[in-house]
């Protein structure tokens, strides 16, 4: 029995011919199987972490596929880089993320598991999600300037940030381009929404169990992807194809 | 390293300087409103 758990690193010494070398051909067809292979485990763990509850599940896989692209890459294949594709998973799970919480804010704000964990996590951290929670006209968030943002933003942004990711790890020209676009709305996004959090800080922070610092621990990690702009504009892009 | 280049990086730093620097801020007027209002005091 041949299981690919077991004969994971067999591939590459097996297909070598006896003088030792490894046709172009050979070389980009195990590159590209390498490569899917992490990306399968990489794409599932992804996933579950975009899913908010099941994330700590999705660690796990998700490394994995880390791990298995970077055997390969020590191989010798010609795989993503690795930071492109940290870059892109992050992206792509915050993206995720803030499409789905945003849009059971918008949409679901009246099912049971919303009331209980959006709620819950207003009352520990953020008041914007617990001051007057679906009491306005339209239900959800009801912080001053909140839904503004949570609506603007899952039609504009992070719909595009999701794709930006997909096409930007499959090393794609337009996904480079609009990862560099989403990046800087990123920028304007967090100015504008840290700027509305100190002016209305009453609202967000007056009464919650574990004020300002809780916010900040959980938010710095939406906020890191602004460190991407550098390398996207310094990045040769001609590793990027039309 | 050519100068448009180094030029180019410099403007990066800078520009990371000036963002984190003002969540940085925004994060000194929450946490310093935090305690001169009592929210910690439940």
């Amino acid at each position: 029995m041949n299981l690919p758990l077991l004969n994971r690193f067999s591939g590459s010494r097996s297909a070598a011919p006896p003088d030792g070398t490894v046709s172009l051909e050979e070389h980009h067809d195990e590159s590209r199987l390498a490569q899917r292979r992490a990306d399968k485990w990489m794409i599932v763990g992804a996933a579950l972490m975009g899913m908010w509850a099941p994330g700590l599940i999705g660690f796990p896989i998700f490394m994995r596929g880390v791990w298995l692209q970077r055997q390969a890459l020590r191989a010798g294949l010609s795989v993503r880089p690795m930071i492109v594709t940290l870059i892109g998973y992050l992206v792509l799970i915050d993206g995720m993320l803030n499409s789905l919480g945003w849009a059971l804010d918008l949409v679901a704000n009246h099912t049971l598991i919303n009331r209980v964990l959006m709620v819950g996590w207003g009352a520990m951290f953020d008041g914007g999600y617990f001051w007057h929670y679906n009491e306005f006209w339209i239900g959800g968030a009801a912080g001053p300037g909140e839904k503004s943002m949570v609506f603007g933003m899952i039609l504009t942004v992070f719909a595009m940030r999701c794709a930006a990711a997909i096409g930007f790890l499959q090393m794609k020209r337009w996904g480079h381009q609009w990862m560099i676009i989403t990046c800087w709305m990123g920028v304007l996004i967090w100015c504008v929404y840290v700027w509305n959090m100190t002016m209305y800080a009453d609202v967000r922070f007056a009464g919650v169990v574990f004020p300002v610092i809780g916010w900040w621990l959980y938010d710095i990690f939406y906020i890191t992807p602004f460190l991407a702009i550098p390398y996207l504009h310094t990045v040769n892009r001609e590793i990027f194809t039309d | 390293m050519d100068q448009k280049e180094r030029q180019r990086k410099k403007a990066l730093i800078i520009l990371q300087i000036v963002v984190y620097g003002y969540l940085a801020l925004m994060f000194g007027i929450q946490l310093y409103m935090s305690f001169a209002r009592g929210w910690w005091e439940l």
